[in-house]
């Protein structure tokens, strides 16, 4: 028998609305609350902490044994990329082979979480999720010069170790609950992140899917949930209501983006509401004079695409003072009027006779007023605030209803309880009550979701595989106890990172070998973790590597982003141009930071051999790393070919590999002139088309 | 829920069977990203790949996109209605669209063309397309097609990949995936364009969205090198490319020793070995001085106007005789068709260009036996008002409009459809995009619904779940 939970709904016309989940529904682990799991006795001596406990309970119940350990040579080029993107130098592989302590690794993996290039590693799996890019997709793919403040935030955020759940309340609700913090504005560009199309008359459907947008991201990244579904239907095989869908929308119906966001804390933003009210209400019938005839020339005398392609409702919209609009009007209005401007300059010529003598009356009588004006505040573009304290309502589409905010039903069926800020902030507070309860410390899915994305990047795949979808058309998670003692240790280390990853890295788990005969044998997916997996570099490990190699690579941090082709820095500071994106990057599967992408494909193909072998971008990288070699080593072939390898492959040449280098270093001088460094070139090339560079184990 | 043990054996089954498929994509060997997403509900959906749900009639697509939005009133759809009625505004009895630049309320503008119905058929065609209507019984034209995006850039995104906002893939990458390639030394899917000019939104046209980017269109460029990257660096000798294959060969082998089960490592080989081979074969495959003059004048060549397009659909069909599935040719890359002004010299020049060739095409496709297995799809993104847009031009049109379907078991010389009296709006046998692909694929032997990826962990088809096959397209 199929037991059920009723939620009742009680509709603003007094009717009730019913809903019922099945238990299974309501059994869903992901819906759970986090188990604070026992840890299990189970590693023995193999065991270094208890995530080894966990996996060794497994391993034994499958009857597999854990690799050996990975060699150090192995374990620092694993560790270097997995953590900051770069492969080792040879003085960091030296240094680490020369550490005899018994915590040499642990400090290594200490040095490298310190260092700058770790946040510049992890930031590209964040920028993955929010689909950050830097131009606005659609037919002109405009650029947005702002977009690269939130890819250093990120980083930023990442190196000094942002407890990530401020780091979450920030992107959501930076504007509300920190004003006067110019990064928490930032944060808030994970709601601008939505593709936008500068010249679409058909306003409130590009607005209506930019909210959706911004739904569905929120529910992907933070909840691992896909929402989407939802906006049509009750989802097919999830607990999620249509009206969930609308619920979680109506946190953002307020939004309205902002380039011209002050920057101030609840007093400053108090005194400077007061101060301007206080002039609004001294000059309110001065400037309706002034609007009315102003409005009217310089509608007239529009630049851009114009106002007269609108439809007369937002023609009227746009009319209305920008005090007598609704929310939802300044909503449409603003995103309109960025369609066309107005040239407040030409008034003077435009306007005649006595309209222009009562304007410059008045002009000069507002002039008079101007000492009470408050000083602006510093400013910040290309982020969000709400548009105003009132919300507009959000409706489900075809039924009508209205929809206050509120969660997931199947964990909270209730409204949410929402605190309105400061009236200074004009805001409704919504978007912070959507922050705190993802940031609820007993939140079954945020912390689940975060540490699995965590697992996954260092262990090839989640301890639940689907990392951002833990619906039932995810697959259930292989490890559900050791996923939440992780959720539940992230969560009671203060939600810190980088407490997160040396847990994982330091685990005797994440130091076996690739090779285990047993494992590949029986467990070829490896569900089990009794080896590592082979991964092949990501897209941007293969071009910052082949820099870093060639000797290349720019270390400069932050700012705005460069032309991937025409600048040798990290390729996290590249523009990230959606309708033109970068060859390298592009066939090495960089997704196209136009949707959410938790999981990046990972492709073998012929175009790949193709670029690798006869590009011009990479023959480039072989001569410069033939002239570093050359330089590093005049006139010793041998320590040349030896030096080669330790760059690209963190690996010493077999005698066998030596030989043949020097062969074919010979044939190929012998048939090009002039031969020595021509031929290293060949050399280096065939270096950077290897397995042994491509892939890390 | 699928317990661990099966699990594991479809890991193994998707693993080997990926590697066994070798030609899905340009030379795509592995995509282990399919991997964890695919088992879930591998066993609900249906074998969704490298085989036709039922028996195909077309094999291979060539579709011809008119690229800024040809009239349809202009060219197939004939209303006499609006040339009594120019210069007035639309009656009221017309529902008002949203369109792109406003112009509802403008006045109507008069189509100054000659019609004439051709064939055996009948079909009527305007002056300005005269070698196409020399081939109308064999097209079935579609006067009731519309879309959602009212502007280039989302119509154009609409046309390739189902919807106007950006990320899902392209038909042709959604054909690639489903039927692979018959030939794995060409990519599956082929673009070209037939100015220097980019299409509206550029690669995003034929991109593969969230599929992998193995299944994603490759841009054929005519010229030295057909395919990007396919030619060995200048300087490089062929015995120094050779010496280097085989020294990559023996690192990556001495590296697969140690890795013996790993089948990535084992693709990522065979891929230069594959590169190796399309080196050789490319060249081949575009080298148009095979092709004997009768042939090339079939296409317009010797004449500046025809010519640039007719090189595309010449390379479009030795494209598809060598078994490439989905050739997509872009006519007026960078809306060159877009006339909201001057509509008479606009769409007599981009005519002018098109006409022959596609013509040629068709009549060359069928000589050689190719076209009954081969789709020919004309059209652009939208339509254009029938109210006019400064005078001489026509806004966007994307309520109402017409596209052609010629070959791969389409029954020729019959007109699917019609729009309202001025031809603003579809009404009757509407075909909407999603149907629209939904057909394509229908003759391809593809159910619309039941080619499924696993994305996020949603089940995606190429229609987004709506679209209904038009199938009477087959017997009238």
């Amino acid at each position: 028998m199929i037991q059920r939970l009723a939620i009742l709904w009680v509709l603003l016309d007094g009717s009730v609305l019913a809903v019922e989940f099945t238990q299974a529904d309501r059994d869903w682990w992901a819906f759970q609350p986090v188990r604070q799991a026992a840890v299990p006795d189970a590693g023995g001596d193999w065991a270094i902490n208890e995530i080894d406990h966990f996996i060794a309970r497994r391993l034994a119940a499958q009857e597999l044994s854990p690799a050996t350990a990975a060699d150090r040579r192995t374990l620092i080029r694993r560790v270097c990329l997995d953590l900051t993107g770069l492969p080792p130098a040879p003085e960091q592989i030296a240094e680490f082979l020369d550490d005899d302590s018994p915590d040499a690794y642990e400090r290594l993996v200490d040095r490298l979480l310190d260092s700058p290039r770790y946040g510049e590693g992890q930031a590209t799996f964040w920028l993955d999720l929010v689909r950050y890019a830097d131009s606005d997709g659609y037919k002109s793919d405009h650029y947005r010069p702002e977009a690269w403040r939130y890819r250093d935030y990120v980083i930023r955020s990442f190196n000094t170790d942002k407890p990530y759940d401020r780091f979450v309340s920030e992107q959501l609700a930076g504007d509300e609950i920190d004003p006067g913090n110019r990064d928490a504005l930032i944060a808030t560009m994970f709601l601008r992140h939505w593709i936008y199309e500068y010249n679409q008359r058909d306003v409130e459907t590009q607005w209506n899917d930019i909210l959706a947008d911004v739904t569905n991201v929120t529910g992907d990244v933070f909840l691992g949930m896909g929402l989407q579904c939802a906006r049509c239907h009750d989802h097919k095989f999830d607990p999620i209501l249509q009206r969930d869908y609308y619920r979680m929308k109506a946190f953002f119906a307020p939004l309205l983006p902002r380039d011209s966001m002050p920057v101030g804390t609840v007093p400053q933003r108090t005194e400077f509401f007061r101060q301007h009210k206080a002039w609004a209400a001294a000059t309110g019938d001065i400037r309706k004079q002034l609007h009315a005839i102003e409005q009217l020339a310089l509608l007239k005398n529009t630049t851009g695409e114009g106002f007269n392609k609108f439809i007369d409702k937002i023609k009227a919209m746009i009319r209305k003072r920008p005090q007598d609009r609704t929310a939802y009007e300044r909503q449409i209005a603003e995103l309109s009027e960025r369609q066309f401007g107005v040239e407040p300059e030409k008034l003077p010529e435009r306007l005649k006779g006595a309209t222009r003598e009562e304007w410059e009356q008045l002009r000069a009588e507002l002039k008079t007023f101007e000492e009470q004006k408050p000083k602006p505040l510093p400013q910040v573009k290309f982020v969000v605030s709400d548009a105003g304290p009132v919300a507009p309502a959000t409706r489900i589409p075809k039924k009508g209803d209205v929809v206050e905010p509120g969660f997931l039903s199947i964990l909270d069926p209730g409204s949410a309880r929402i605190t309105p800020p400061r009236a200074a902030l004009q805001s409704t507070g919504r978007r912070t009550a959507l922050a705190q309860w993802i940031t609820r410390p007993d939140n079954p899915l945020t912390s689940r979701v975060m540490v699995n994305r965590l697992w996954q990047q260092h262990f090839g795949r989640g301890l639940a595989a689907n990392v951002s979808d833990f619906g039932k058309l995810g697959e259930l998670p292989t490890h559900p106890e050791l996923l939440d003692w992780l959720a539940a240790r992230f969560v009671a280390n203060d939600w810190s990172l980088k407490k997160m990853h040396r847990l994982m890295v330091t685990s005797a788990t994440y130091r076996q070998a690739a090779a285990n005969e047993q494992s590949e044998r029986i467990d070829p997916a490896n569900t089990w973790f009794a080896r590592t997996a082979i991964q092949r570099l990501s897209a941007e490990q293969v071009r910052d590597g082949l820099l870093a190699l060639s000797g290349e690579l720019d270390l400069k941090s932050g700012g705005e982003g460069v032309v991937a082709d025409k600048s040798n820095r990290r390729a996290i500071y590249r523009k990230v141009m959606r309708n033109n994106p970068d060859e390298v990057m592009h066939t090495f599967d960089m997704p196209d930071h136009i949707s959410h992408m938790p999981q990046r494909n990972v492709t073998t193909t012929a175009t790949q051999s193709l670029l690798l072998l006869n590009s011009e971008w990479t023959r480039k990288r072989a001569a410069a790393l033939a002239k570093r070699l050359a330089k590093r080593h005049p006139g010793n072939a041998e320590a040349q070919i030896t030096d080669a390898h330790e760059l690209a492959f963190g690996q010493a040449p077999l005698p066998s590999q030596l030989n043949d280098a020097l062969a074919f270093l010979d044939a190929c001088g012998a048939a090009n002139k002039p031969s020595g460094l021509a031929a290293l070139t060949e050399y280096c090339h065939v270096l950077m088309n290897a397995n042994a560079f491509l892939y890390v184990d | 829920m699928m317990n661990f043990e099966e699990q594991v054996t479809n890991d193994i089954f998707s693993r080997r069977e990926l590697l066994l498929r070798g030609g899905a994509g340009f030379g795509a060997l592995a995509l282990s990203g399919l991997l964890a997403r695919d088992n879930a509900l591998a066993k609900a959906a249906r074998p969704s790949f490298l085989q036709p749900h039922f028996a195909p009639r077309a094999k291979r697509v060539i579709f011809l996109f008119m690229e800024g939005g040809p009239s349809h009133i202009d060219l197939f759809d004939p209303k006499p209605l609006l040339n009594k009625l120019a210069g007035q505004r639309m009656p009221e009895s017309f529902k008002r669209p949203i369109t792109a630049m406003g112009e509802t309320e403008s006045p109507l503008l008069a189509s100054p063309r000659t019609w004439k119905r051709h064939g055996q058929s009948g079909t009527w065609v305007s002056d300005w397309l005269p070698h196409t209507a020399g081939c109308v019984d064999d097209l079935a034209v579609i006067r009731s097609c519309w879309t959602n995006g009212i502007n280039h850039s989302g119509g154009v995104c609409q046309m390739n990949t189902g919807q106007p906002l950006a990320g899902r893939p392209s038909l042709g990458s959604w054909v690639n995936y489903g039927l692979g390639t018959e030939n794995e030394n060409l990519p599956a899917f082929v673009v070209m364009t037939d100015t220097k000019s980019t299409p509206t939104n550029g690669p995003r046209n034929w991109s593969a969205g969230f599929m992998p980017a193995a299944y994603q269109g490759i841009r054929l460029n005519p010229g030295e090198e057909p395919f990007r990257h396919l030619n060995i660096p200048k300087g490089v000798t062929p015995q120094t490319h050779r010496r280097k294959l085989e020294l990559l060969r023996r690192l990556n082998e001495q590296h697969r020793a140690t890795r013996e089960h790993q089948s990535e490592l084992e693709a990522r080989i065979r891929s230069y070995e594959l590169a190796y081979r399309m080196q050789a074969t490319a060249p081949e495959a575009v080298d148009l001085s095979r092709e004997s003059e009768a042939t090339k004048r079939l296409y317009g060549f010797g004449n500046q106007d025809t010519e640039p397009f007719g090189r595309c659909c010449l390379l479009a069909r030795r494209m598809v005789e060598r078994g490439v599935r989905f050739v997509q040719i872009y006519h007026g890359a960078g809306s060159k068709w877009d006339s909201h002004s001057k509509m008479e010299e606009n769409h007599s020049r981009q005519c002018r260009q098109s006409d022959l060739p596609t013509a040629g095409l068709l009549k060359d496709l069928k000589s050689r036996g190719l076209l009954e297995e081969t789709l020919v799809i004309w059209g652009g993104e939208f339509g254009r008002t029938p109210m006019s847009e400064k005078g001489d031009g026509r806004d966007h049109n994307p309520t109402g409009f017409t596209m052609w379907m010629a070959g791969g078991g389409v029954r020729g010389g019959q007109v699917i459809g019609a729009t309202d009296e001025l031809g603003l709006w579809a009404t009757e046998n509407r075909l909407h995009v999603h149907d629209l692909h939904a057909t394509v694929l229908h003759l391809l032997g593809i159910h619309n619904l039941d080619l499924i990826y696993h994305y996020k962990g949603r089940p995606e088809n190429p229609t987004i779940n709506e679209g209904e096959a038009y199938t009477k397209i087959t017997s009238g």
